[in-house]
């Protein structure tokens, strides 16, 4: 299989390297316009995300060249000489396709089943599947290879535990937000301190459509600084029960060694009790909030322990989902390499048929040319009986050769088969195989 | 019975539905049996329907007088508001708490016989078919209450206790359930006070009296009370939504317990009480 990725991942380098390689999505057409002009390459999709850039390649000819790839990877990412090369991963062959399947499927996302890479692996075959090259940059084997992958990714997604629950503690506080709010349009946020966390727990919220952020923090400028980022409004402390009393969800994340938000500043803030529900999510170590607090009516409060628990249970049952989802990954491995293969083994026999079938025709009107005084029935039995004794000489090789497909050792049978009966080379017949597959069928 | 193989179906797909949602409770609303499970319903209701059609045009009657009719009629009732809760999403989970009470009642219904009644009747009409169906209606509205509610009690308790598991991810939103609480029990209020309203001026003209000791008249009142004191509890307290959600499991629950006890206590048979 000549298939091969090249690339950089969470695997092979760290945030600061990865940054530099990834691609926008504008950059994508002139990325593989360059990879056909200058390498050997027939198709080709580049995957760039936050934790991985990769170029898949289908090449023109084996083996596979990696140097233009390289290159390009290279030069995007401002790196040069063996160290930048080190951070490079290069894969060939079948282990490709497990590869895809197993990205796609979040097996080897740094949050194992993460739901975002099944969208970006789609967006990432569709972008290059609308670049206007002739012919088309992605073409009848990585469609295939790309389908699959996404088809595999539906399926460990449905049918295992992989994307069970939230993972990080900000998806956690997006997930019960929802669970309370139902949707969090038009909801408002009050953010206490200026912790990283915090804040890029406000922003997941943010994505989910929270109306309005109010920041609140010890140091007024730094609030103010905050709430521009996050396009809210800055509050100060003593205002706190006054924000309070506007908010839905407080995030809580300051660095301060004690207490910021008593039982005693909500009862204040909420004289008969908060009518609607508030959900508190104290990040903080020190805890910022009381913890009586959480025993007030329509008050959910969760601090760091209680989210890493809840992410800790949803990782376990992750991890218990891998091995279900390895063997849907495996499965769809198979399909793809026996498809994969199909396309050596359907030109061969149709080759060897059809060189058989000039033989028997030339053989045939020869000893018809000698048999002339045969009626004209007689001469129709002969004809019949050499096509079926060809069928019959055929049926046991071609046969093997299709079974060979579902077999490792598939590959050498075809080459033996194509040497004993003097049949044209693998690269000419893959391409017309190819071509054909684009057109119609899956190369049966 | 005509409507025989539509009743039986209809029963069929809704227990297709039930045993979906219980799987979804079990897994965590995980798999395609989830999207699957309220368009199972749908058809349901459609096969029920079709039923009782088919059963008010071979006995030109409507369905609405008999036990059997009656209850299946109700039955009918429930299915339809739990198929309005389609354009709510996740809301339609409360199906695992309404498709047991469409099957208890259905199922008693077919046990009964959903048949004509042959007794005369002297309050048939457009007055009649009114009352019972806005009576149904308000039934409907504190039942789905009711379902809202119970959901509404065990989210909030793994919200509190902070278990985020199965259930926590099968049952919607907080939000959602208190808005379909609150939206049911004002249309049960509605069709309840209706159908008193009807009920009380047929017999009034009719009879000449209000038949205030008769015991539909005393379970109409008892609903009715019930659905305004669990709309009282939304406003009051430091938990509307809970308070409310409360109320109207407790209320339903006085309202079941009240039937029973009067269908037990009842002279007359054969009627909806």
């Amino acid at each position: 299989m000549s298939l091969a990725v090249i690339g950089v991942s969470h695997h092979t380098a760290p945030v600061e390297i990865r940054e530099r390689f990834a691609f926008a999505a504008s950059e994508v057409g002139h990325v593989l316009a360059c990879l056909r002009s200058e390498g050997d390459v027939r198709e080709a999709v580049l995957l760039s995300t936050c934790n991985r850039t990769e170029i898949y390649l289908f090449p023109v000819a084996e083996p596979v060249n990696l140097s233009a790839p390289e290159r390009i990877l290279l030069g995007k990412a401002g790196l040069r000489g063996s160290e930048a090369s080190s951070h490079l991963f290069r894969i060939r062959g079948h282990p490709v396709v497990r590869h895809l399947f197993e990205v796609t499927s979040g097996l080897d996302s740094m949050v194992t089943g993460e739901a975002e890479i099944q969208g970006q692996v789609k967006e990432a075959y569709e972008t290059a599947s609308g670049v206007a090259l002739e012919p088309p940059i992605v073409g009848p084997v990585l469609n295939r290879l790309f389908q699959t992958a996404l088809s595999v990714g539906g399926r460990v997604r449905h049918e295992t535990g992989i994307g069970e629950g939230s993972a990080s503690v900000a998806s956690v506080a997006v997930e019960l937000a929802r669970k309370i709010f139902g949707t969090l349009r038009g909801k408002r946020v009050l953010i206490l301190g200026a912790g990283a966390t915090g804040e890029l727990t406000v922003e997941a919220l943010a994505r989910e459509g929270v109306r309005g952020v109010i920041v609140a923090n010890r140091t007024y400028d730094r609030a103010v600084q905050l709430s521009g980022r996050l396009d809210g409004r800055a509050v100060r402390f003593d205002q706190l029960e006054d924000a309070l009393r506007e908010s839905d969800i407080v995030v809580s994340s300051t660095a301060a060694p004690h207490v910021m938000l008593t039982r005693e500043m909500v009862r204040s803030a909420f004289p008969d009790g908060p009518r609607r529900p508030l959900l508190i999510v104290d990040i903080a170590l020190p805890r910022d909030v009381e913890p009586s607090v959480g025993d007030e009516p329509n008050v959910f409060l969760y601090n760091v322990d209680d989210l890493r628990k809840i992410v800790d249970e949803h990782v376990g049952v992750r991890r218990a989902a891998v091995p279900h989802a390895r063997r849907i990954v495996n499965a769809g491995t198979e399909d793809f390499r026996s498809w994969y293969a199909s396309l050596e083994v359907v030109p061969v026999i149709r080759t060897l048929r059809e060189q058989a079938e000039v033989v028997r025709a030339e053989e045939t009107s020869k000893l018809l040319r000698k048999l002339a005084h045969l009626p004209e029935e007689d001469r129709a039995r002969v004809e019949e009986f050499t096509r079926s004794l060809l069928g019959k000489l055929l049926h046991d090789p071609t046969s093997l050769l299709r079974r060979s497909v579902d077999e490792e050792t598939g590959g050498h049978l075809v080459e033996e088969v194509r040497s004993l009966y003097g049949l044209p080379g693998s690269e000419d017949r893959r391409e017309d195989s190819s071509t054909r597959t684009g057109e119609g069928g899956d190369g049966e | 019975m005509p409507d025989g193989m539509f009743h039986f179906t209809a029963l069929f797909l809704y227990a297709l539905a039930l045993t979906l949602w219980i799987r979804g409770l079990l897994t965590g609303a995980r798999g395609r049996g989830q999207a699957v499970a309220p368009w199972i319903a749908v058809a349901a209701v459609l096969s029920h329907l079709s039923a009782l059609t088919l059963f008010a045009l071979e006995y030109r009657q409507l369905p609405l007088v008999g036990l059997g009719p009656a209850l299946s009629s109700l039955a009918l009732v429930l299915g339809l508001g739990l198929v309005a809760t389609l354009s709510l999403r996740e809301a339609t989970r409360i199906g695992i708490v309404v498709v047991p009470l469409i099957l208890v009642l259905q199922t008693v219904a077919l046990v009964t016989g959903v048949d004509p009644t042959r007794e005369p009747l002297d309050f048939q009409g457009i007055w009649f078919a009114l009352h019972v169906t806005f009576a149904f209606l308000g039934y409907q509205g504190l039942a789905l209450a009711f379902a809202a509610g119970l959901l509404y009690l065990v989210q909030f308790h793994e919200l509190k206790s902070k278990r985020l598991g199965r259930v926590f991810r099968f049952i919607p939103p907080l939000a959602t359930l208190d808005g379909l609480g609150r939206v049911s029990l004002w249309i049960g209020f509605g069709g309840l006070s209706i159908a008193i309203v009807l009920g009380w001026a047929w017999t009034l003209r009719y009879r000449g009296t209000f038949q205030v000791a008769d015991p539909k008249t005393l379970w109409a009142v008892v609903s009715w009370t019930a659905v305004v004191v669990a709309l009282l509890a939304r406003r009051g307290g430091d938990r509307p939504g809970r308070t409310g959600a409360l109320a109207a499991v407790l209320g339903f629950g006085v309202v079941v317990l009240f039937f029973l006890v009067l269908r037990l206590m009842a002279v007359e048979n054969g009627l909806f009480l």
